[in-house]
């Protein structure tokens, strides 16, 4: 008997997640040895990995906290991961309790973690979707209960769009999302940069550590992250090095680059 | 961010502005404010801490006090130091860099901030240490243990699901691929598989097996005439109207408009009838499709057997073969399957397919039946009449094959091998002179009715070098029945070139004839049927009736300048009969019985 296409994956945790080896830069344990394996190797290949990946969450975190002083009361988050420390629903409900957060990842195991963390949280749901069919996400009936497109959205793409390759139309993709949203609504996006950073022959490594995932590692200019944002108004400061995206202190924003992270936010005009 | 500098160095400005909700805004540096910036300088960067600095130094102040107070306390309590180490990792200050800067942070500047001067007091520093570092330890395992528990679990939940799914998803392509997309009825797969695990493996009291066999009777009309739309909702409709009357036994849509139901364990022929019945009365009742109100009717052919010896391909062909007779004898019927019949009909077959290799092999050869003057006794023509010397059946007459050929079309073949046969063995009776018969032969509807007929018959004359006027041509009256010009144009051609054509089995056929206006007819050959009643007595009055018809026959040919022929005269009386009644030829057994042609020529010779 063929395998029909619609025939669903099988689990295999001994190929490395990047869902859990960014849990593991960040200090978590939601992770298995081979992810370890993997991140390790990161590591050894960029020391300052782990960094990046706390500077992205940290720019997550200040972004979210200003679309939500915004009047931002509805998010997005499409490859959210293991949401394990500093959520998107726990800062934007810290702030407006009544936020409502739909959470989108490829991960079978992180949609599984992420549904156990949410239960009893009605304003926060978790779905099993691929960033690539931004169709699908928009017409899954969980988005359409959960979301009121005719009102402001914040769309998260934070560190996923790197896995993104360019064949698979990263423009048409968020094309297709920018369809969908309401004036005022917003595009949050953050993925792995290499401008201005000395080559050091780490991006061959990282990617090749990639490699060895499901998603390989897609590296992208400030220039080609900000022709991304094309329909949206750059907030500012613009596409910049995530510590340099509205510092909490002026020295946290220091040696920015090493973040490898570059981020903005797009506001949706009208 | 990133820089967790050096813990011991003092801040440039003590009185810098301190946290906020830091409890001495203002303080000078023997304030806790001053530590706790300290301590959150040290600590951040070593794992992403989900709070803003703000909000981490006002933790770290809380903290600060509490180990404070537990460094002058009586007695010391452990638990403080515990609790701080554990308010560490649940605040996400929980990897091995966060621990160790924290033990040197409080090491080096908790006493010297905070102003801090007890009796025991190095004593008390270490046992703090050793309580925070412990309590830190402890909740960090903890965590680790609960994480890697709850992704584990995260894992298990997701492989289930994903299980599940493939579960699933391949229940929904099983039954895609044994199911019918537009009915939903099992499909000839799941049918196979059903039949033939009945077969294989009987169950107790399973030692029979049914199936019938169901097509509906002019279903092309409903496509052709209402589209193929409307002929596919009646297939649903009639799929509904079986799985409803039929529920325990198997439905299965085979394609097309071809349906089959699996009756198992049966006690006999009748219960697989029952089925069928009920069958054909579903498919019957009416039924309202897109509007029409269609009532259609269904053949059915029934196989019942027992299962040992028996194969699923078996019998689904004796199945189809029954299902055929339930169509031939009109349809809206049940048929049974019957060995006998069957056995015949495939001998039939057989022998039908071996007509082309015989004709290759030279099987066939020709006979020869005088047709006699009754004048004067002269041998006018012959009939040549085909014979097969089958290899294992022996010598066939006609009988036994010709409509069998006429069936298949094998007849066109045939015809033409008999046509040139007769042609070159007459040709060879030129030495005869005037007196050299014409040779009789007899088309069949299909050589008639096929273009090239004409051509046919000029080349073989032709490649012969027979004279047209010694080739006598007998068609039946059936051949003009048709509507179609073209057979009587041929004809008219061939009578022009010299050709004679007779008339066969004349009336006994269905009696039209304005043909005779038309066709330019040498002959009448009358049927053996009427020349029979001539061997009764004269005077019994049904053989009078027979000699009148006969003697209208005579007239009325007469009357249109043709010979007749009388066929199948056995005796002399009825030969005296027909001579009276001025009948011009007859054949049949008193004249000369069948036989080669050398026979023939030896008795000419002798003539």
């Amino acid at each position: 008997m063929q395998r029909p296409d619609w025939a669903p994956d099988t689990i295999d945790i001994e190929r490395p997640s990047v869902a859990r080896m960014y849990d593991y830069y960040l200090g978590g344990s939601h992770n298995f040895a081979a992810d370890r394996a993997a991140a390790r190797a990161m590591v050894a290949a960029v020391p300052d990995a782990p960094l990046m990946a706390q500077a992205n969450r940290a720019f997550l975190r200040r972004a979210v906290q200003f679309l939500a002083e915004q009047g931002i009361r509805q998010f997005l988050d499409i490859g959210s991961g293991i949401p394990t420390v500093g959520n998107v629903h726990e800062i934007a409900q810290r702030i407006a309790p009544e936020s409502r957060v739909v959470y989108v990842d490829v991960d079978p195991v992180a949609v599984a973690h992420s549904r156990e963390i949410l239960s009893g949280n009605d304003r926060a749901v978790v779905l099993q979707e691929d960033l690539r069919h931004p169709e699908r996400i928009l017409a899954h009936p969980e988005v359409n209960r959960m979301l009121d497109f005719s009102q402001p959205v914040a769309v998260m793409i934070v560190a996923v769009l790197h896995f993104v390759p360019d064949e698979d139309r990263p423009d048409e993709i968020l094309r297709t999302l920018r369809a969908a949203l309401a004036p005022g609504s917003y595009l949050v996006l953050s993925q792995a940069s290499d401008d201005d950073r000395h080559d050091t022959g780490e991006r061959e490594e990282a990617e090749a550590v990639y490699q060895r995932t499901d998603n390989p590692l897609v590296i992208r200019s400030r220039r080609q992250l900000t022709a991304l944002f094309d329909g949206f108004g750059l907030v500012d400061p613009g596409v910049v090095w995530v510590p340099q995206w509205r510092p909490e202190t002026p020295e946290s924003a220091e040696d920015a680059e090493k973040a490898v992270f570059m981020g903005g936010v797009g506001r949706l005009g009208g | 961010m990133a820089s967790g500098g050096s813990v011991g160095e003092h801040p440039d400005d003590p009185s810098g502005p301190s946290a906020p909700g830091g409890p001495c805004p203002g303080a000078p540096a023997c304030c806790p404010s001053v530590f706790a910036r300290a301590w959150a300088k040290a600590v951040s960067g070593t794992s992403y801490l989900p709070m803003t600095q703000a909000q981490l130094e006002a933790l770290l102040h809380r903290l600060t006090g509490r180990l404070a107070a537990a460094l002058v306390s009586e007695p010391f309590d452990v638990r403080v130091g515990h609790q701080v180490g554990a308010e560490l990792v649940a605040a996400h200050i929980a990897s091995a860099e966060g621990l160790g800067r924290t033990i040197e942070v409080i090491q080096l500047r908790l006493l010297r901030d905070l102003g801090l001067v007890t009796e025991d007091v190095e004593d008390r520093m270490a046992r703090l240490l050793a309580t925070v570092a412990t309590g830190y330890a402890r909740a960090l395992r903890d965590r680790t243990l609960d994480e890697q528990e709850s992704i584990r679990r995260a894992a298990m939940v997701a492989r289930a699901e994903a299980e599940r799914a493939l579960r699933d998803s391949e229940a929904r392509f099983r039954h895609q691929a044994t199911h019918d997309p537009l009915t939903d009825l099992p499909n000839r797969t799941l049918f196979t598989e059903r039949l033939a695990a009945a077969i294989d493996s009987p169950g107790r009291g399973a030692d029979r097996v049914g199936v019938c066999f169901l097509d509906l009777d002019r279903f092309k009309v409903v496509n052709d005439s209402l589209g193929h739309q409307v002929g596919d909702m009646l297939l649903v409709s009639v799929a509904d109207r079986l799985r409803r009357a039929l529920g325990e036994h198997l439905v299965a849509r085979l394609g097309g408009d071809e349906f089959v139901i699996l009756v198992e364990r049966t006690a006999g022929t009748d219960d697989v009838v029952k089925v069928a019945e009920t069958a054909l009365a579903a498919v019957s009742e009416p039924a309202l499709v897109d509007g029409h109100e269609l009532t259609v009717s269904a053949s059915i052919g029934i196989v019942e057997r027992p299962v040992a010896g028996t194969t699923p391909v078996d019998l689904m062909r004796a199945a189809d073969a029954t299902l055929h007779w339930a169509k031939a004898d009109g349809g809206a019927r049940w048929s049974l399957f019957d060995v006998e019949r069957s056995r015949r009909e495939l001998a039939r077959y057989a022998l039908s397919a071996a007509i082309p290799a015989a004709l290759d092999r030279g099987e066939f050869h020709l006979d020869y039946q005088p047709l006699t003057s009754l004048r004067d006794g002269r041998v006018l023509g012959v009939e040549a009449l085909v014979r097969w010397r089958h290899p294992e059946l022996g010598k066939l007459y006609p009988g036994s094959f010709i409509e069998l050929a006429e069936e298949t079309g094998l007849i066109v073949p045939l015809g033409s091998w008999v046509l040139a046969e007769a042609c070159r063995e007459a040709a060879s009776w030129s030495s005869f002179g005037a007196a050299a018969p014409f040779v009789s032969v007899n088309l069949a509807v299909r050589q008639v009715h096929r273009p090239g007929l004409v051509r046919e018959v000029r080349d073989v004359l032709e490649r012969t070098g027979l004279p047209p006027e010694r080739l006598q041509l007998e068609v039946t009256e059936s051949t003009m029945m048709s509507a179609v010009e073209e057979p009587v144009r041929a004809l008219r051609v061939l009578a022009d070139m010299g050709v004679r054509i007779a008339i066969d089995d004349f009336g006994t056929g269905y009696c039209n004839l304005a043909y005779l206006r038309d066709l330019p007819v040498t002959e009448l050959k009358v049927a053996g049927e009427f020349v029979a009643g001539l061997r009764a007595p004269a005077d019994d009055p049904a053989s009078r009736t027979d000699e009148r018809i006969l003697a209208s026959l005579v007239s009325l040919a007469h009357a249109l300048d043709l010979t007749v022929t009388a066929e199948g005269v056995e005796t002399e009386g009825q030969a005296d009969r027909l001579r009276a009644i001025g009948c011009d030829a007859a054949q049949g057994w008193h004249f000369g019985k069948p036989a080669p042609a050398a026979r023939l020529l030896e008795r000419l010779s002798a003539g």
